[in-house]
């Protein structure tokens, strides 16, 4: 029976194996199914990847994200709708309970046509915004493609984006040029580390909105690099919101078309394919997932390990913390590398952190890096945790948190009176008191007394 | 990225300003730059001709009271003309920031730009080299667009006001903390804690050198030992089993092996003591003591 069993399971493994780290189920929002032969290559690419790819109008009446109370699909992708909404089933509200739920989505725009307002809503309460016309395309003139788009310079071409910050990991990196058709712009929130870009407008760039036939740009929100094409949130779940400002960037002829920006003499192929693959490779969570292993903690002089992860410390103990860390990379787990210039840290927090160590790699295994480091407890007994809250830009997030106990010394583990040479003294009254009372016994009970006082009792 | 992509675009215009085949570019004539101090009468300030599609060399600086006035007519070719795009781009060489402000167009081409200063963004208040201020006009078409520098734009800003800054937040490491310990206890040099052992300890030689001078003597010993010699001798032992259990007690035993062992010594110290003091009390009542 437990045979059958296993073999069932078996089975139903190879079935569901998928490159995702978190399922393989993908619901495509397309309103309009002839426009899914635009993007056949696309679709092709994914469905190799291991995706399970349905189909779905807006204004299917059967279509739900959630079965049961739990999310029906692991993955979204929405093409922009013609009509002025998603629907019913596709409300704000539905798609932010789906992205609580971990379901990751990826929204494409375009600039083509309007932008319904309710998405337009759900983006602000992700902190994406649009131009208050929703209908706005981004221009420039220095970054077009002469060959597609000679008059109305609306196919942008920019250079592969980089490391978002110093400190970060580039996902979406590599050789090329990126063409981005009729491109939606939007801005960011200011302070929100939620959300980071991915590729920003050039500096030359500018919102601009066709039906709106003045002679020049008079009045504009935001320009050059403020503009965002491509941004990403990651919620503090770990579950990833992607907006793609140009959804035709993913049709097959951009993956394969040649573009040709003015001023340089040669045409160069698009790198939209390798693109599209990373984006959403990142988005379905195939890269940067970050997962902890073992985490261990113990007396530095517990080299055996004897007693790991004790509950209990004292004040001015050597600890030696470690933590394992994989990385989820396209299918499989590998060993996590901090990126240069980041640091995996450490806390040791009661209420604030009295320690925020830099944790090193000290050992490495198939699939997983093991961070540690040493320190010695603060002088202040209480309920201490070890916290490592590794939130990073693109990376899963990490917050592993462990309670311990530190007491103070017990009375038998100062260091004993004869070792402080301040007590001799102390000591040394005490041993003559001692002797003295001593000496006052035996002379108390012998002593004669003098000749004196014997002849005065005499009389 | 925003760099190379500036780089790009430098390099992008670098070969667009060689002679190529388009037929038209973009450029501008008849641009001046001034800037006027609010309150000061008309005619102050600086004003400064910009050559057409060159740079002014001199910087510009823009006070905190200053307006910022550009002036150009766009042109296409050589005739002017009304252009989609007439921005003056501000970046910021160090960070590779960058702003664009629309300039308000007529259909001739005439192109007009107020800036003050609290138009800047909070990141260009202060920076460390001047900023550079480009013209970018173009439109759409086949014509080449313009985007070259205009002038370098310092801020001169009230050194004695100061920069206001904007903390936003970002995940990213942060600075390591180490915990400062409380100093551990001191004792004071060891050679006047030595000083003060021998103090305490010369107690005992004075205090026999005085009873000595006060004429203390044993003399009673030999009475005490021959009509009471056991009382006596286990009274004395059992005082000095006493101070032993507390010397041992004080080095390594504890309270419970220390109390049955006092305990014990103490009632052997009662019985012997009785005894023992009861012969003393008969040698009082001899008249000896």
């Amino acid at each position: 029976m437990r045979w059958c069993l296993s073999i069932l399971l078996f089975c139903f493994l190879a079935v569901a194996h998928a490159l995702s780290s978190s399922g393989n189920r993908l619901l495509v929002v397309l309103e309009d199914a002839d426009d899914k032969g635009l993007y056949s290559t696309f679709w092709g690419d994914l469905e190799a990847r291991g995706y399970d790819l349905d189909f779905q109008s807006p204004k299917s009446s059967d279509l739900s994200l959630f079965k049961y109370g739990e999310k029906a699909y692991d993955h979204l992708l929405i093409l922009p709708p013609r009509s002025k909404g998603l629907g019913p089933a596709l409300s704000p509200k539905n798609i932010v309970d789906f992205v609580n739920k971990d379901g990751n989505v990826l929204l494409g725009l375009s600039g083509k046509s309007t932008t319904p307002s309710a998405i337009s809503s759900l983006l602000i309460e992700l902190d994406f915004h649009m131009s208050s016309d929703r209908s706005s395309v981004i221009v420039d003139h220095f970054n077009y493609d002469t060959i597609s788009a000679p008059e109305k310079h609306d196919v942008l071409i920019v250079p592969r984006p980089g490391q978002l910050r110093s400190d970060t990991k580039d996902f979406f990196g590599g050789e090329g040029v990126l063409a981005f058709p009729t491109a939606s712009p939007h801005t960011l929130g200011d302070d929100n580390n939620l959300v980071a870009p991915i590729v920003r407008a050039p500096a030359t760039a500018y919102s601009y909105n066709p039906k709106e036939d003045a002679g020049s740009v008079e009045e504009v929100a935001a320009t050059g690099s403020q503009l965002a094409i491509v941004s990403a949130m990651q919620g503090r779940n770990s579950a990833r919101f992607t907006l793609l400002g140009s959804v035709e960037s993913l049709q097959d002829q951009w993956f394969s078309a040649t573009v040709k920006t003015p001023g340089s003499g040669k045409k160069t192929p698009t790198a939209n394919r390798e693109f599209a693959q990373q984006l959403t490779a990142w988005t379905f969570k195939e890269t940067g997932v970050l997962k902890v292993g073992k985490v261990e903690h113990s007396l530095a002089t517990d080299v055996e390990l004897k007693e790991p992860n004790p509950t209990m410390y004292r004040i001015k103990n050597e600890i030696v913390y470690s933590i394992e860390l994989s990385e989820y990379d396209q299918d499989h787990f590998v060993p996590f590398e901090v990126p240069t210039n980041d640091a995996l840290q450490l806390e040791f927090t009661m209420l604030s952190p009295f320690h925020r160590l830099n944790l090193e790699p000290s050992g490495r295994t198939a699939n997983s890096t093991i961070y540690s480091t040493r320190f010695t407890v603060p002088d202040q007994h209480g309920i201490f945790s070890f916290r490592v809250n590794y939130k990073r830009p693109f990376f899963s997030n990490i917050e592993e948190k462990e309670e311990v106990t530190v007491r103070h010394f017990a009375h038998d583990e100062y260091p004993r009176s004869w070792k402080i040479t301040g007590g001799w003294v102390w000591i040394a009254g005490l041993w003559s008191v001692i002797g003295g009372f001593l000496a006052f016994v035996v002379v108390w009970l012998y002593s004669a007394p003098k000749a004196t006082v014997e002849s005065k009792k005499t009389q | 990225m925003k760099l190379g992509n500036s780089l790009l675009q430098l390099a992008l215009w670098g070969v667009a300003a060689l002679p190529t085949v388009t037929a038209a570019a973009w450029g501008f004539t008849d641009a001046t730059v001034s800037v006027h101090t609010k309150g000061a009468g008309v005619g102050t300030g600086s004003k400064d001709v910009i050559p057409d599609n060159k740079a002014l060399s001199k910087p510009v600086a823009l006070g905190s009271a200053d307006t910022l006035k550009v002036a150009l007519t766009a042109q296409e070719g050589s005739s002017p003309k009304q252009a989609n795009q007439v921005f003056l781009l501000l970046q910021d060489p160090e960070t590779g920031l960058d702003i664009s402000y629309p300039f308000s167009v007529k259909n001739n081409g005439k192109s007009r730009l107020e800036l003050a200063m609290k138009d800047l963004p909070l990141q260009f208040l202060a920076p460390s080299k001047p900023l550079e201020a480009r013209f970018l006009i173009g439109s759409f078409g086949t014509s080449a667009a313009y985007n070259g520098v205009a002038f370098p734009l310092t801020v001169a800003r009230d050194p004695n006001e100061p920069v206001p800054t904007v903390e936003v937040s970002r995940y990213g490491k942060l600075p390591e903390i180490h915990h400062i310990f409380k100093a551990d206890a001191q004792s004071p040099p060891v050679v006047i804690t030595l000083v003060f052992v021998a103090m305490a300890l010369a107690c005992l030689p004075v205090l026999g050198g005085v009873w000595l001078f006060l004429g203390v003597n044993f003399k009673q010993l030999p009475t005490a030992l021959q009509s009471a010699p056991l009382s006596h001798a286990i009274f004395l032992g059992s005082l000095l089993a006493i101070e032993g259990v507390f010397f041992l007690y004080y080095t390594h035993w504890n309270l419970f092996q220390m109390l049955p062992a006092v305990a014990a010594a103490g009632t052997v110290a009662f019985v012997s003591g009785s005894r023992a003091l009861g012969e003393v009390q008969g040698r009082r009542l001899a008249g000896l003591r």
